[in-house]
Parts: structure tokens; C-alpha cells; sequence
């Protein structure tokens, strides 16, 4: 049964990740990843600063540092030639942030994991382009130190997601580098709230549900992931650099959340196949 | 190929322009921002305005402009403090707080106005030394000399644990019958309350309802849906119990007398509870001063508000005579019915 669902799954994202595309182009892409099948892996770890509101548990904008962990894998299906590759991200961050004048001390987490299919277009040497789809979920939290009964707010989302890369190789004298900018956003999904005023006791010691879940589009809930990436050869290694914007929002049962979140990246990028470990200076690899 | 390109830079402007911001308006830090926000959070989120309306003809609208007026540039503040917690009286509500480094406003006539009837050093008697009376989970216990059990709850902050409820029910089985005294019971955890009610019921039990704003209009609320009293799965209270209340039986302990009264075998001595029957939240200034107030509103079970207070089945005051010779009148009122009770085959 699980595994008809995940066949399910999969055609799904595929059929719109090829929605996504000009199909009409599709004769002219003579190139195939298929050959190669490379999967890249990269792990990240970065520090910035957010901005967080929620309106639950208080109106003022909370601010501070940020700790991110960013793990990404992707690699070429055999679907169409090797013209679809599967992306699969996670973005972790833990946050510890204050209230303007500093009386009022929060702390956040959350986890956010996208699964999606990108169509890959070759226009110019070097250039790749890739548009697709995600299915994208997050779990979250934020936590006031000195609120009562509406200390803390639980986040749990769903979404179907858009997603377009840029990935472009070059060579900066005899290094060669992977520059990358991507883009995703949510278009349709669902999230778990409390209703306006409701207490969690309502909720969870009672069994008192009301509208707590809500379908999310970008009209009440415009989100968006930037992570632009730079990969540079260090030794035998490949270190990559990157900024990550974090825009995630909601705006239901008359609660506004916002968690702005910019950070600098830092980590590295392996290259392999799952049979032998692959050469990093191999022309088609350029994730 | 220009097409592509011109489409994929159409789809991402598109996407970065969905992006837009989400935020809250919030006054600025100043003395009028910081009353307009006070203000506005009460008229948003309080739980109350139509009872209150009914009850003395409270018009928040109008309690503004009045106080509005009273808020200048340049004032201290303290003086601004003042003002606001005068506003905020005008709620009389004793969840209702506002919290700065000085102070803390509050509304207390709803126990200043009325006898104490409770004193430490009556309970002490009763009680007696520390030897002599057991203690779990911030329940104390004994029997007193004429085979009746007393159980002092002084708060709800703590959950008792099944075996905390089970141990004291063992040692109190041989009683003829249980006092519980939440007088000056503040409240705690509504789980809390619940958990004590559990030992008094034997089938699933509609303790009342309690609803929730779904909106910022005053009259923007949800459906009351039931709580559910379910009972203690392990030993049970069978025989008769009286529950002693005050003017200080606040908030969750308001709550648990609602949950009780009217059950079979219970009754409740003493005075009118304090009322605090919406679950507080808790939101903040721009200058950093915290507001609680009432947001989550509780009805007993036929329905009706019990903000203001449940009444007592047997009321009684301490007297003033009873004070001087060392005797809790309510306790002794409690002890005479229970034992009529018992006599009367009321388990």
C-alpha cells in the first residue's frame, strides 16, 4: 500500500514538474544526465539573524541570532533522458530571540524537508536551468519565557511547492566553480493553528477543535526559500559557501506569524555513485 | 530559448512578488502607543465585555475615551502606569494585570470587599504540627478527631499524580466523610482541577463548557463545547464531601467548584467563590510591560458564567466569636452536615 503511494507521489511531482516546462523544447535537449548519475551531497552550517512575529503570542516582532543546519542531496533520474533530477532538502534552524526592548525572551525551532522533481534545460555552456516541483513539509515551535496560558505556538505544515534553480560552472583562473540560486514557494498546502483565542488546553486536554487546520495558498500564507550557493575546489575537497533567505508567513484565524530568516552558509559537497566514489572534476558535474 | 528565459524570469518575479510581508500595526513607544496598544489588546482579546455590559453597564469604547485623556507627552512612567491600571480596573477582574519593573496592577475587590473567612492559624489547629497531618503532591491530609477526613488544597499549581490521589484515598477510606478546603485557593492548572473532581465522579461527568474568541469582535466567539469530568480510575470518594470556598477561591479552584457543585453526595460551604472564570493569556507593550487578562470564558453546566463567582450550597462566615475561641465556623458547619449526611445515608 505505502509503496503504491509513493509510486503515487512521484508521478504526481513529476507531471508537474513537467507542467512546469516547455514541452514544446523538449526535442531540442540533446544532453542526458543519465549516463553519469552523480548524486551530490551537501551538508551546511550557517548563522544569521531572524525576525519572528506571532500574533498568538504577542504583537511585537522578536529578533536574534539564528543556527542553521543545511543538508541537501540531489542527483539525475532515467526519466526522460536524464532530463529530471530529484532534489531532496532539509533546513533546520534553532533561534533564541528577544522583544525591542529586551524584557521578553523567546525561543524557536524548526525543521523544514522538501522532496521534489526538477525538468533540467542546458540554454548555454555551462548554464543549467531546472524547474519543478516539492512536496515540502515543516515542524516547528516558538516559545515565550514569560507568557501564561499561551506560552508557546506549535507550527505543522504541508505544501506543494514550486521550485526553480539556476546552476551555472565556470572557471576563476584554473579553479572551477559551481555558482547556484534557488527559489522555492509554496502554492498550496495546509498548516495546524489555534483558532484566534483558543488555548492549547482546549486543544489537547479537552479535544476542542476549531478550524486548527487550514488550507494555506500565497494569498494567506506567501512563503518563500532563497539559497544561493557557491562551490569552490579547496585540495581534494569541495567547500561551499552560500546565503540562505527564509521567508516563511501565514496570515489565517486571524493570526499573523512571520519568521524572517537570513544566514550565511558554510560547509561541504560530496560527489559519488553508488557504486564507485566519482571524480569531482567530471564535466557533468555541475549541481 | 529566449522564451524560456523570459518565462522562468516571469515565474520568479511572480514568486518573489507572492512573497509579500506579513505584519503587525503596533503603536510606537511612547505614552500614547503604549495606551493605544494596552487598549486595543483588551478590546481584541478580552473575553468578558458582553457580561460585564450586562452586569454594571462596562462600555470599553467609552472607558477609553475617558482615560485617553489622561495620557500626555512627556508623562512618567509611573504616571502612565497609573493610568493604565486605573483603565484596567475598570474591568474588575482579577485576571487582568499589567506588569512593569515596579509594579504590578491588579484588581482586588473582589476579595477586599468581603470577609476573609479563612485564617492561617485556624487552619493550623485543624491541621495541627507538621507531624501530625500528611502531605502529597501539595495536598495535605488528616483525620480529624470525629472520623472526618480534611483535605487541604491550597493551589492547583502541581497536577497530582494517580498514585498521589489513590494513596490518599486509601488512607481515607475509614472517614465518614471528606472536607476539601480550597478556600484561598488562587487556581493553577485547569488539568489540576479536573484531576481532583475525578476522585467524586463514578460515570463520565459534564462538568460545563468553555468557549474561545474567534475574531477580535467582542462578540466573535466559538461554540461552548462540554468539559468532560471522566472518572478516577482507580479508588473513588463514595461517601458524602463538602468543599469549602471563599472569596479568594479563584480561577482554576472557580473552576473546580463548578465542576463539583450539584454532584451527589457534594456540597459546598463556606462563601461565593471569586469567580475568574476566563483562562488568562498573556501579551505585551511596545515599552515591555506585560498584560494578562481574561481570554477563554468558562460556563457551568447549565450554561451560565461563572466570572463572577459559584454560589455555596450551605453559606456561612466565620464569626467574629468563633475567630477569638480558635474555631473555623465554616469547617465546623461542614462537619455537622457531613455527618448528618452519613447519618442520613447520603453515600
Amino acid at each position: 500500500m505505502l509503496v503504491l503511494k509513493m509510486r503515487s507521489v512521484r508521478r504526481l511531482l513529476l507531471l508537474l514538474a513537467l507542467a512546469l516546462t516547455d514541452t514544446a523544447t523538449l526535442p531540442a535537449q540533446s544532453d542526458s544526465l543519465a549516463p553519469s548519475r552523480l548524486t551530490t551531497r551537501a551538508w551546511l552550517l550557517g548563522v544569521g539573524r531572524v525576525n519572528r512575529l506571532d500574533t498568538y503570542l504577542s504583537p511585537l516582532e522578536y529578533t536574534g541570532p539564528e543556527l542553521h543546519v543545511v543538508r541537501e542531496t540531489m542527483r539525475p533520474t532515467r526519466w526522460l533522458a536524464g532530463r529530471i533530477s530529484t532534489q531532496r532538502l532539509v533546513v533546520a534552524g534553532v533561534a533564541y530571540t528577544h522583544s525591542p526592548t529586551d524584557d521578553g525572551k523567546a525561543w524557536s525551532g524548526q525543521i523544514d524537508g522538501a522532496w521534489g522533481y526538477h525538468y533540467n534545460w542546458r540554454p548555454a555552456p555551462g548554464l543549467r536551468l531546472m524547474a519543478g516541483a516539492q512536496a515540502a513539509g515543516g515542524l516547528g515551535f516558538q516559545y515565550h519565557t514569560r507568557n501564561g496560558n499561551n506560552p508557546a505556538q506549535a507550527r505543522a505544515d504541508v505544501a506543494l511547492s514550486a521550485s526553480l534553480l539556476a546552476v551555472y560552472k565556470f572557471r576563476l583562473g584554473r579553479w572551477p566553480m559551481t555558482a547556484r540560486v534557488q527559489a522555492d514557494a509554496p502554492l498550496l498546502g495546509a498548516m495546524f493553528t489555534p483558532h484566534y483565542g483558543q488555548s492549547y488546553y482546549e486543544l489537547f486536554s479537552l479535544g476542542h477543535y476549531d478550524r486548527n487546520v487550514r488550507f494555506t495558498h500565497p494569498g494567506n500564507a506567501p512563503s518563500m526559500r532563497w539559497l544561493a550557493t557557491l562551490d569552490v575546489p579547496l585540495g581534494r575537497a569541495v567547500v561551499r559557501v552560500g546565503y540562505l533567505c527564509d521567508i516563511r508567513q501565514s496570515d489565517v484565524n486571524h493570526l499573523k506569524r512571520h519568521a524572517w530568516s537570513h544566514a550565511l552558509l558554510v560547509g561541504y559537497v560530496r560527489h559519488f555513485t553508488l557504486i564507485r566514489p566519482a571524480d569531482r572534476r567530471r564535466a557533468d558535474m555541475i549541481y | 530559448m529566449k522564451t524560456l528565459v523570459s518565462s522562468l524570469t516571469a515565474l520568479l518575479t511572480a514568486l518573489v512578488c507572492l512573497t509579500s510581508c506579513i505584519t503587525e500595526d503596533v503603536p510606537d513607544n511612547s505614552p500614547a502607543g503604549n495606551f493605544e496598544a494596552l487598549w486595543r489588546t483588551l478590546d481584541e482579546h478580552y473575553c468578558f465585555f458582553r457580561e460585564k455590559g450586562e452586569e454594571y453597564g462596562l462600555d470599553w469604547s467609552a472607558v477609553g475615551a475617558e482615560y485617553r485623556d489622561a495620557v500626555v507627552p512627556g508623562m512618567s512612567s509611573e504616571q502612565l502606569f497609573e493610568v493604565m491600571a486605573a483603565m484596567l480596573a475598570e474591568l474588575r477582574d482579577g485576571h487582568v494585570n499589567l506588569s512593569a519593573a515596579h509594579d504590578v496592577a491588579r484588581y482586588g475587590a473582589w476579595f477586599d470587599d468581603y470577609p476573609a473567612n479563612y485564617s492561617d492559624s485556624l487552619e493550623r489547629i485543624y491541621l495541627g504540627r507538621s507531624e501530625d497531618y500528611a502531605e502529597a503532591a501539595g495536598l495535605q491530609y488528616r483525620v480529624l478527631d470525629d472520623n472526618i477526613g480534611y483535605l487541604r488544597c491550597e493551589s492547583f499549581n502541581t497536577t497530582p499524580g494517580d498514585g498521589n490521589l489513590n494513596e490518599i484515598m486509601r488512607r481515607l477510606a475509614v472517614c465518614d466523610g471528606l472536607i476539601v478546603d480550597i478556600r484561598h485557593n488562587g487556581g493553577g492548572m485547569l488539568t489540576a482541577a479536573q484531576k481532583l473532581a475525578s476522585l467524586f465522579v463514578n460515570e463520565r461527568t459534564l462538568g460545563g463548557y468553555m468557549s474561545h474568541k474567534t475574531g477580535p469582535g467582542h462578540d466573535d466567539f466559538s461554540e461552548p463545547e462540554p468539559i468532560w469530568i471522566e472518572p478516577f480510575e482507580a479508588l473513588r470518594w463514595q461517601k458524602p464531601v463538602a468543599v469549602l470556598t471563599n472569596r479568594r477561591t479563584y480561577s482554576a479552584a472557580n473552576s473546580f467548584t463548578m465542576f463539583v457543585k450539584g454532584l451527589p453526595r457534594v456540597a459546598v460551604v463556606g462563601d461565593r467563590t471569586g469567580g475568574g472564570a476566563g483562562m488568562p493569556f498573556t501579551s505585551e507593550l511596545p515599552n515591555g510591560w506585560s498584560v494578562r487578562f481574561s481570554a477563554c470564558p468558562m460556563y457551568d453546566r447549565d450554561g451560565q458564567c461563572t466570572e463572577s463567582g459559584v454560589d455555596p450550597d450551605l453559606e456561612v462566615d466565620i464569626t467574629a466569636a468563633d475567630y477569638a475561641r480558635g474555631v473555623d465556623t465554616i469547617i465546623e458547619t461542614a462537619r455537622a452536615w457531613l455527618r448528618q449526611a452519613a447519618a442520613d445515608g447520603l453515600d
